[in-house]
């Protein structure tokens, strides 16, 4: 039994090893024809060097921003749509959902219409002639927190939701039959109860919103580097091996660290 | 007399929990023998031994006289009723209750009497073409028995059948698998920890607790005369009192009876304990009474008198009365 | 909808005005008759869409990205349903361990696994870009197929599966034709998640493409870096009318909301 068991499990752990495991190990400690040393070398360079320092930067501060807006947008449609008896919540519900089917590359290319200078945005601006000339809105980092905001707060929303929904809704009416009032109600009940879930739904976006590529790629350009463009630049561009893995390190480290770190926070958040 | 099955010295240890511990137990051929005893005592775990579903850590098992210890579910050709039914969901109840033949090879034509047959043995001859779901609960119970019947098993195994039904439909169920029974002559094996299901329904009870055999027989047999404390307790006996010659005794409560008085009465045909009401519960037809008392060997008991409330005499909490204990149901208890 | 919590209506309003007003604006340009992503659009035409759909670059990386998903999302439940199966129904030692091993892909960066197999498979191993990307896309897809046919394996009785042992059906014969038919729901979840997740990937298939394969997320995002036509607008919205079919048969089948959020109303 046990034998035919392990038989079940050997094929996809040999894919899993030869197409995941070994190569991600691999690459992070010893890239094709460099050294460990020198991935480490370029490591620290990169994390002393202010150019390097500056795109580090950016990523976490827009990935935090995106986390803020994201948890700050999804949590309420997730809580109305948790809430709600209409039978438009769950069209609703699937009006969010469904843009996590949809390419990101169609998705972020949206943006190039909206905010690109012959797009809708600009132009309308122009014509209520609140500007002179057509403002630049493509390649700012306002434009990569939209873009991040519209590819991540589905599943901000589908996290939140789920936490929410666990939440018994009738535990609101016990409260306010307590004599709690709505706002009482929401803060002291429903927000600590669907707490560890939102940790959950930041963690998510968080962890997608440094490593993605296609946004900021398409709406940051060369002029907003982030983590994630940069390490395509190393790897296929420049060809820089060492350079590639140390940021491929850093960017793993990132999403490790807060996801260990979210991890801890939602079992606080269980125990206390 | 054959077997239908026996264990021979079989334990089954899960890591350090011997959840059954070195039962020898025979199964008589046609006869519906139950396996009783409290949650966790090891009835399931027995029953899925003999089934082939586990591997006994020791011991082995013969069904119809073969050594069957290591042959496969698949090949011991038993019937089995799943205490949650285990219908398949995505097959009509025609289609449940012709797998067993269809692995069987059984022709079509052939195939078809005989779930109809079995069908209308349960009374559920028109609902072939419904799906599982449709069913109620007892409903489904009654395929799931066509089902485990429809291959002609070498034994019956249920496994607490009657647990999910609602009381009126289990007492009617009992009697419906008891009829099954005697149609069918086939041996049974029947799961419970109820023990008036067990009293009601068995040519002969295994009483089990933790993994362990307690005692075995007729229903006849073994409640006028439970082999130890745990039995007799299991059983309905309330009374556990040592008496003038030393040994522990069990009696039930609807044969003590209670008298007041000054003096002591005469212990004609028995003997006489003295205490003092400590609790009363009227239910209608009876009376309970608990009564603080102190039996030969000088201890403090609790008795509980089952008396018919028409004829009881008036009492109180703290009344001082007399418990007359007849000699004729006094069951002396051996072992534990 | 009536609402009394008017701060979160507003900020719900705000949201799903991000999630899908630029896909509206993708739409509208589509249907231009210009050649330019200009807004409002200069008239109505279809030419965009003629245009893309004789563009090579994009019908030709159309089949490959549908042959890559179609190959992966199988070979994905092939080696996944079986662990699955292992996880819920065998005896496992350190089952915990090896659910987690196939989860991991989840949490590792892709691009960091496209880098992983470009350096250690392409340059490394001398693996050809169409080999490793099936690796990858398999790789990637394994959390779906162990996790969403876990969870609908995890929901069928098992007595169901001894209850045909019993009734004389052997091991295979049990999982054929109890098993498998009971997990289809399960198993078509995970197939569309597999699907539609390697079909839209970009790090992986960006960091992985040749000459000869390039999947079409890659090859829009090329074009779209170098041209500013609504060609792109147009491919757009048949990629979006593709998806909203997928949606359709999801919602048709197993429910939407099921498959894709995860969620059991
Ligand atoms: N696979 C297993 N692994 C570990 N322990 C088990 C396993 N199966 C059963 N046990 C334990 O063995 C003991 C006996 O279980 P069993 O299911 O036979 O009890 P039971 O008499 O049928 O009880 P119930 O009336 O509750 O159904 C229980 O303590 C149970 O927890
Ligand atoms: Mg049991």
């Amino acid at each position: 039994m046990r034998g035919r068991t392990a038989l079940l499990v050997l094929p996809g752990l040999a894919v899993l090893l030869i197409g995941f495991l070994i190569p991600s190990v691999a690459m992070l400690f010893a890239p094709p024809g460099v050294s460990p040393v020198e991935v480490f070398d370029r490591l620290g360079q990169m994390l002393t060097d202010p150019y390097d320092q500056a795109i580090v930067m950016r990523t976490l501060g827009l990935g935090l921003i995106v986390t803020v807006v994201c948890i700050g947008l999804g949590y309420p449609i997730a809580y109305l749509l948790s809430r709600s008896t209409s039978r438009w919540a769950g069209v609703l519900l699937a009006l969010a959902i469904f843009p996590l089917l949809l390419s990101s590359v169609v998705r972020t290319f949206g943006w190039l219409v909206v905010l690109g200078s012959q797009g809708a945005v600009p132009q309308l601006l122009l014509s209520l002639g609140l500007t002179d000339s057509a403002p630049q809105l493509l390649y700012t980092p306002l434009a990569i927190v939209l873009g991040l905001t519209q590819i991540f707060l589905p599943l901000a929303v589908v996290a939140s939701y789920s936490a929410l929904a666990q939440v018994d809704a009738g535990l609101d009416e016990a409260a306010r039959g307590l004599g709690a009032n709505r706002i009482r109600t929401f803060w002291s009940v429903v927000v600590p109860l669907s707490g560890p879930g939102v940790v959950v739904a930041a963690t998510l976006v968080f962890a997608g919103a440094v490593t993605a590529y296609t946004t900021p790629y398409l709406l940051g350009g060369s002029r907003q580097r982030m983590l994630s463009t940069q390490l395509y630049t190393y790897s296929s561009t420049t060809i820089d091996w060492a350079a590639a893995s140390a940021t491929a390190l850093i960017m793993t480290v990132l999403v490790f660290a807060v996801s260990g770190l979210s991890g801890l926070a939602a079992r606080r958040g269980a125990t206390s | 007399m054959t077997h239908a099955a026996q264990f021979r010295g079989v334990s089954q240890v899960f890591g350090d929990f011997t959840a059954v511990d070195d039962i020898d137990l025979t199964i008589p051929d046609g006869k519906l023998t139950t396996l009783l005893g409290p949650s966790g005592c090891g009835k399931t775990t027995s029953l899925r031994m003999l089934a082939g579903y586990l591997a006994p850590t020791h011991g082995t098992i013969s069904i119809a006289g073969v050594d069957s210890t290591r042959t496969p579910p698949e090949k011991r050709d038993l019937g089995m009723v799943f205490q949650s039914y285990a219908l398949f969901p995505h097959m009509s109840v025609a289609e449940n209750v012709g797998f067993g033949l269809k692995m069987r090879r059984v022709p079509a034509a052939e195939r078809a009497r005989r779930v109809t047959e079995s069908l209308e043995l349960v009374g559920l001859a028109h609902l072939s073409a419904s799906k599982p779901k449709k069913l109620s609960g007892g409903q489904q119970q009654r395929v799931a028995l066509a089902r485990a019947i429809a291959i002609r098993p070498k034994l019956l195994l249920l496994d607490e059948p009657l647990s999910n039904l609602d009381a009126r439909l289990r007492i009617q169920m009992r009697a419906e698998i008891r009829r099954i029974q005697a149609e069918t002559g086939l041996a049974v094996v029947l799961v419970t920890h109820d023990q008036d299901e067990a009293l009601e329904m068995s040519d002969e009870m295994v009483l089990m607790k933790d993994g362990r055999i307690q005692q075995q027989g007729a229903p006849q047999e073994v409640f006028p005369a439970p082999a130890n404390r745990f039995v007799a307790e299991f059983l309905g006996y309330e009374n556990f009192l040592t008496d003038p010659g030393g040994e522990l005794t069990t009696i039930r409560p609807e044969h003590l009876w209670l008298t007041v008085g000054e003096q002591a009465p005469s212990a004609s045909g028995g003997s006489v304990v003295s205490g003092v009401v400590l609790d009363l519960a009227y239910r209608g037809v009876d009376l309970l009474v608990t009564v603080a008392a102190t039996d030969a060997s000088g201890a403090r008991v609790e008795l509980l008198a089952d008396l018919r409330a028409e004829s009881a005499p008036d009492l109180t909490q703290g009344t001082h009365v007399w418990v007359h204990v007849p000699a004729t149901h006094v069951v002396p208890l051996t072992g534990d | 909808m009536r609402t009394r919590h008017p701060i979160a209506a507003s900020l719900a309003v705000l949201g799903y005005i991000v999630m899908l007003v630029p896909i509206l604006f993708v739409v509208v340009t589509a249907f231009t008759a210009g050649s330019t992503l200009r807004f409002p659009p200069e008239g109505f035409s279809l030419r965009w869409f003629e245009a893309a759909l004789t563009y090579t670059p994009f019908t030709s990386s159309l089949v490959s990205s549908l042959i890559l998903a179609v190959i992966s999302a199988v070979l994905a439940l092939a080696l996944g349903v079986p662990v699955a199966l292992a996880i819920h129904r065998g005896r496992l030692p350190g089952k915990a361990l090896v659910e987690g091993l196939f989860l991991s892909p989840l949490i590792v960066p892709e691009l960091v696994v496209g880098l992983a197999l470009y350096q250690q498979l392409m340059v490394g191993f001398g693996l050809d870009n169409f080999q490793t990307l099936l690796f990858g896309h398999t790789v990637l897809m394994f959390p779906y197929a162990v996790r969403v046919t876990g969870a609908s394996l995890a929901l069928i009785d098992p007595a169901v599966e001894d209850a045909a042992r019993g009734l004389g059906a052997s091991a295979g014969r049990t999982f054929f034709s109890i098993t498998l038919p009971l997990l289809r729901p399960g198993l078509f979840s995970a197939a569309l998640l597999s699907f539609i997740t390697s079909f839209n990937n970009v790090p992986l298939s960006l960091l992985l493409q040749s000459r000869d394969f390039r999947t079409l997320p890659v090859v829009m995002l090329d074009y779209v870096q170098q041209n500013y036509d609504p060609i792109v607008a147009a491919i757009s919205v048949l990629i979006l009318a593709a998806t909203v079919l997928v949606a359709v048969i999801a919602e048709r089948t197993v429910g939407f909301a099921r498959v894709f959020g995860g969620i059991n109303r």
